[in-house]
């Protein structure tokens, strides 16, 4: 296989009501891609799309619809969905048509307008559970959070407010983040005494919904040298899916993060993580999710990451800095966008190029990961400058 | 029963009745907003690429050939243009047949290589060809709400 390189990356501004439509946000980020590195539409040999469940944009085969948009004219295109893993697994479906030798470059964009969805793009979510068994019951996106938050929560004894510093962290990370939607400089106790959504889970627990789109280019080694000084490779890539059957998993530990994990370890010769993974965006949609992958991640022992937090390991100046981004919590949650925005996030600070982001110590080496799907996906992109 | 025979009654098996209750706002997006706004002025508005030599109608924010911004490249397309095809429909959208059938053609607008989809008016199916000229029919100005149809139809250019 060949080697792959991250050349240019674009970010729309994450926001909750966007004027413009899915396609117009998806050329945004495209060329903003484009305009990073200098390349044309011309110099684009495929394109592959991320976006979750077409119910959010109200479009159905949204794919097709986003395809010219994206830069598709006339190009082979796919389109892969993994709800909110998506945006992950959208370079990884990009990698391989590159590694594979088919085509020397690869655009990767990803978008959700999820303000379409009204009154809330929450009703998407009720379908996806169990028609005969679970639907009856009303289940929303929130309280099933709550339950997994529960359990791992009282598995590991970690309290609430403890798990509300990953808020505190995230939002203010984001106030240096030019797409960032809810920056803010907020305090436990403000995590603590927001609205009660499902308990244990309250409002400012949780990611907005929101609009964006993100692009990326990817490039064999010998485009990449032409295009860049400074290309970031994608050095091990994994992901893997849990049962589908959600009572069958114990919630407090995501296998699928490992076994993705794993992988993508094994694929760039990682063996101690914690060690040599120099700064993680693991996905963060809520507050104890962050907890939840640094752990599957392995970057920590279970049962070890609120301590990691309060000892501020996980700041943007700790020894794993963890979502300097600003992560979902901060910079916003346009599902598919916001794992590429992820990705985006480690290529700029393996860069040096992550501004007043920047981690300090010359990171070379990084990790982006999302989640999602039926709550049972995992995926995990490593990164070397 | 199952995987062989088709079930004949619904009081032969266990089912379920069940909706995926979604409903939607969308936005016409910035090139919409000038679309449906001159809509509303009783004009046909297009986007020119230069570089590619194409004007698309609708217009767009940019142009899908070469990724160029065309926000600054809006114009006045006019109201005239050609049936690039058409056809006549007897059923509705929900399978009932339609009491009076309608015909429905494609567009070229003058001078684009856009056009619009629409129902052709003042005319008959019979007399209707591919490469008819034809113009839009606005509505009463004070009838405009910003959408297509603040065109009533297109007609026979006489």
């Amino acid at each position: 296989m060949r080697r792959v390189a991250i050349v240019g990356a674009g970010l729309t501004k994450f926001v909750r009501y966007a004027q413009e439509t899915p396609k117009e946000l998806a050329y945004e980020g495209v060329r903003m891609a484009l305009d990073s590195c200098e390349m044309k539409l011309s110099d684009i040999e495929c394109v592959v799309h991320g976006t979750a469940p077409d119910a959010f944009d109200g479009v159905h085969m949204k794919g097709e619809y986003l395809s010219d948009a994206s830069g598709a004219y006339r190009k082979p295109y796919m389109r892969h969905y993994v709800g909110g893993g998506t945006g992950v697994l959208s370079p990884i479906h990009g990698w391989f048509h590159v590694a594979s030798g088919m085509f020397d470059t690869c655009l990767v964009v990803t978008e959700e307008k999820m303000s379409c969805a009204y009154p809330h793009p929450a009703g998407a979510f009720l379908t996806i559970f169990d028609h005969t068994t679970e639907q009856p019951l009303y289940p929303t996106l929130i309280w099933i959070f709550a339950i997994e938050m529960n359990r791992f929560m009282t598995t590991h004894g970690y309290r609430k407010e403890d798990i509300a510093l990953v808020a505190v962290k995230n939002k203010k990370n984001a106030i240096d983040h030019p797409s960032a939607q809810l920056a803010a400089e907020i305090t436990v106790e403000d995590v603590l005494n927001s609205e009660v959504m499902a308990w244990p889970v309250n409002r400012l627990d949780i990611s907005p919904t929101s609009d964006g789109a993100a692009a990326i280019i990817l490039a064999a080694e010998h485009v990449a040298r032409r295009v860049t000084e400074k290309p970031i490779w994608i050095d091990g890539v994994g992901w893997a899916l849990d049962t589908a059957y959600w009572c069958t998993r114990d919630l407090y530990y995501p296998d699928y993060v490992e076994v993705a994990a794993r992988q993508a370890y094994k694929m760039s010769g990682i063996r101690e993580p914690s060690k040599e993974i120099h700064v993680a965006e693991p996905y963060d949609p809520f507050t104890y999710k962050e907890l939840h992958h640094i752990e599957g991640l392995q970057l920590c022992k279970r049962g070890e990451s609120v301590q990691m937090l309060v000892d501020g390991v996980t700041q943007r100046t700790g020894n794993l800095p963890c979502c300097p981004s600003g992560g979902a919590l901060g910079v916003g949650n346009p599902i598919a966008a916001t794992g590429l925005m992820k990705i985006i996030e480690i290529f700029l600070q393996l860069r040096e190029e992550a501004g007043k982001r920047q981690v300090p110590g010359k990171p070379t080496c990084g990790l982006a990961q999302a989640w999602g799907d039926l709550m049972q996906v995992g995926t995990v992109v490593v990164m070397r400058s | 029963m199952a995987l062989i025979e088709r079930y004949q009654k619904t009081t032969d098996i266990s089912y379920w009745e069940g909706q995926i209750p979604m409903s939607y706002i969308y936005t016409v997006g910035r090139a919409g907003e000038k679309f449906f706004r001159e809509m509303m002025n009783g004009r046909i508005f297009g986007a020119k690429c230069e570089s590619c030599d194409v004007t698309y109608v609708p217009p767009r924010t940019y142009c899908e050939k070469c990724f160029a911004r065309l926000e600054d490249h809006y114009a006045d397309v006019g109201g005239k243009g050609t049936v690039h095809t058409f056809t006549e429909c007897h059923e509705a959208y929900d399978g009932t047949k339609k009491q009076k059938p309608s015909i429905v053609a494609m567009i070229r607008i003058e001078g684009t290589q856009g056009g619009i989809v629409h129902w052709l008016g003042e005319t008959h199916f019979k007399d209707v060809y591919i490469g008819m000229s034809v113009e839009a029919v606005f509505k009463a100005k004070k009838d405009r709400e910003g959408g297509i149809l603040d065109i009533k139809y297109f007609r026979p250019i006489k």
